[in-house]
């Protein structure tokens, strides 16, 4: 598509005389940006070399000792810190770009070294005694108040996996759906719980304007850990009526939900719901199917999977035609 | 030969050209809608989630459908052939081209995973098919050569292209080894050569104006053939096939070659892809850098892993210092910002997810996929294509 086809397009009058010559103008080859290998490299980098610092220590700790290998980390936690106090841009209830390339890494060694000399410290001399939730607190609160003073998402998500520990729990996803037993319904509570103030807090910083960008992670979140808890709930009380309270809790979730996706263009948030509620819906037809229990319900099982998610393709199709047209 | 509507895969291009354009601020907002009016596109796409979106439902339906079939044809007898899965593949095949002709689905994860269901079931019926008696590799790469190549010609699959060209180099290895221990001696320079022959070609039909639908799928093969040139070479694939083959651990023949093909292979290839500002090729330099120095962490324990953790992450944070120094302001055509393309993960905050995953974040498959055609390409082989 060369010169005879703007050619072609300025005649048809498409395009003006102005626009026209610049199409036409010797074009520059744009730059080629490296901006995302050098980041991939750059955190690669971090993690080879606190893998190897880290392993250097767990296998010579017998030599170093205790106190020169607090000392280290706390050296490096430290000094990270004072580098990103001295470096970064004022702080701002909206969005702050990091001052240089390596900023974030730096504040990222940072705050790793941190969590791990907290947890040295109270694993070697006990500092907080038996009080674990003292010991989970802390860095919940320091990550916290770093990925807000530094804006820094990858610090939320670390602040937000350290809530959940500090709740007694792992949140990031693979963890939950591999490791955890949901067969506790008081661990399921707390999940709930968990995903209740983190959506909580995605309404509030979208509501109030403090870093609205955050908003994502917190949602992100929430809505997994909400759901996917929502529905242990409900297996684990399957044959009690209490069943139904997290099937409606479940229910409820995914319409507050479609109206902020809605709201907010998302399209991620709403096929998340809508898979989900599907899922869920699905349980109670088959539940409902096997209760009858011969060979035609399983026939309806068949229609039921065909004809619901041929449904749910139309009804797909059509989120996406009035996010794009609203 | 192409499913889709040519003239809308045409404006599709022309408005990529212009979105170009406009992001440069060569033409205005109101050109760039007066162009999006005169090259219409009647393509049903989505977006990235929609697309997910879409395949998963799609598996269902089609998963729930041929079960529900078979579930009224098993007291028949028919469903435990493996010619019942062909004929379910054909059935994924027609609903394909039904979507395409009627609804008009461009990439909106219906096709993908209608075109991948007919590629697996097609592929997996033959396969019952021919592991009968005893298994047949090279009978089974042709078969998933041509079913891919026929999708690939028939919807400009970039999955099935890539998967095409590499049953493509299963024939040639499967071919090779039948021959018997002469084959077996050669089989890494077969493989060199049979990638650089590959590679040639299509570097030589690439611009053709008459491939133009193609490009992309042009270029995953190009991509494919880089890979398979380094991996014939490199000297722990070719130690651990040779073991296999031979059935016992010996040292290979002609070894310092194959040392100096997995070290100097990567290096070249960072070379050319700085030269030829090739984004892509640089990418798969520094995958196998990455690779060369597992192979010969394999073989060489000259330092223990923390020493050589500590010091690979000192070495790769110092060379990217002294990149980003060097290249403070754009240098040779190359910078450091960000790339002004738009933001294809729907906002999604890819990074903070990577951080707490490490390395766990999985990425969604693109089903794209393929299905078989009947004997229209039955002669040549995969060679047809290049």
């Amino acid at each position: 598509m060369g010169a005879e086809f703007y050619n072609d397009l300025h005649e048809k009058g498409l395009i003006s005389d102005g626009s026209f010559a610049r199409l036409n103008e010797p074009q520059m080859r744009p730059n080629l940006s490296v901006h995302w290998e050098i980041r991939t490299l750059l955190y690669i980098g971090v993690v080879l070399l606190t893998g190897g610092l880290g392993l250097a220590v767990y296998e010579n700790i017998d030599t170093i000792g205790h106190t020169a290998v607090l000392t280290l980390i706390g050296l490096i936690a430290g000094g990270s810190f004072i580098y990103c106090f001295k470096t970064t841009k004022p702080f701002s209830w909206n969005k702050v770009s990091a001052p240089n390339a390596y900023f974030d890494y730096i504040l990222l060694l940072g705050c790793i070294s941190l969590v791990s000399f907290i947890g040295y410290w109270q694993y070697q001399y006990h500092i907080f005694g038996t009080d674990y939730g003292l010991a989970t607190l802390i860095p919940m609160v320091a990550l916290f108040f770093i990925a807000y003073y530094f804006d820094h998402l990858g610090i939320l998500s670390m602040a937000i996996a350290n809530l959940a520990v500090w709740m007694g729990l792992s949140v990031t996803p693979k963890a939950l759906l591999l490791q955890n037993d949901f067969d506790k319904a008081i661990l399921t509570n707390t999940y709930i719980v968990l995903a209740t103030i983190l959506l909580l807090a995605a309404f509030l910083t979208d509501r109030y304007r403090f870093k609205r960008h955050f908003k994502f992670s917190y949602q992100h979140y929430g809505v997994h850990t909400g759901y996917i808890a929502l529905l242990a709930g409900y297996f684990h009380y399957y044959d009690e009526y209490i069943a139904a309270v997290y099937m409606l809790t479940l229910f409820l979730l995914s319409a507050l939900l479609y109206t902020d996706a809605m709201k907010n263009k998302s399209f991620y948030f709403l096929l998340l719901l809508t898979l989900y509620t599907y899922f869920a819906l699905s349980c109670l037809a088959m539940r409902a199917l096997f209760r009858v229990g011969d060979e035609g319900a399983l026939y309806l099982a068949f229609f039921y999977f065909i004809g619901s998610a041929l449904g749910l393709i139309f009804l797909l199709i059509h989120f996406n035609k009035k996010l794009k047209t609203a | 030969m192409i499913a889709y509507n040519k003239s809308w895969l045409n404006n599709l291009r022309v408005l990529a050209l212009f979105k170009a354009h406009l992001e440069q601020q060569r033409i205005t907002d109101e050109e760039f809608k007066a162009i999006t009016n005169a090259y219409r596109v009647g393509f049903y796409t989505t977006g990235f989630f929609a697309r997910v979106g879409l395949a998963i439902l799609t598996f269902v339906i089609v998963l729930f459908g041929d079960g529900l079939l078979s579930l009224m044809f098993w007291a028949s007898g028919v469903v435990s052939a493996g010619g019942w899965l062909i004929f379910l593949g054909l059935l994924s095949y027609g609903a394909l081209e039904l979507m395409i002709h009627t609804k008009h689905h461009f990439r909106s994860g219906v096709d993908d995973a209608l075109s991948f269901l007919s590629a697996a079931q097609v592929i997996a019926g033959f396969a019952i098919l021919l592991y009968a008696g005893n298994e047949n590799y090279l009978a089974l790469s042709a078969i998933i050569c041509l079913t891919t190549l026929f999708l690939t010609i028939r919807f400009l699959d970039t999955l099935t292209a890539a998967i095409c060209v590499f049953s493509f180099f299963s024939v040639v290895f499967f071919g090779v080894e039948k021959i018997g221990s002469a084959g077996l001696a050669v089989i890494p320079f077969v493989m060199i050569i049979a990638s650089a022959l590959v590679y040639l070609a299509v570097m030589r039909i690439k611009n053709d104006i008459r491939l133009i639908n193609y490009q992309h799928c042009l270029a995953a093969t190009v991509v494919v053939c880089q890979l398979t040139f380094y991996a014939a070479g490199n000297y722990y694939i070719v130690q651990t096939l040779s073991d296999e083959i031979n059935g016992v651990a010996k040292p290979i023949a002609l070894a310092p070659f194959f040392w100096m093909w997995t070290f100097l292979i990567p290096l070249a290839y960072l070379g050319f892809g700085t030269k030829r500002k090739d984004i892509l090729l640089i990418r798969i330099s520094l995958l196998l850098i990455a690779a060369a120095a597992l192979t010969f962490r394999t073989y060489y324990h000259i330092l223990p892993v923390d020493l050589m953790l500590t010091l690979s992450g000192a070495i790769v944070l110092g060379l990217v210092y002294a990149i980003t120094k060097y290249l403070k302001h754009p240098k040779h055509g190359f910078t450091l910002e960000e790339a002004n393309e738009a933001n294809l993960m729907d906002n999604l905050k890819i990074e903070s997810l990577v951080v707490t995953q490490t390395f766990g974040h999985t990425q969604t498959p693109q089903n794209d996929g393929a299905k078989f055609g009947g004997g229209e390409f039955g002669g040549g082989g995969a060679s047809d294509g290049f």
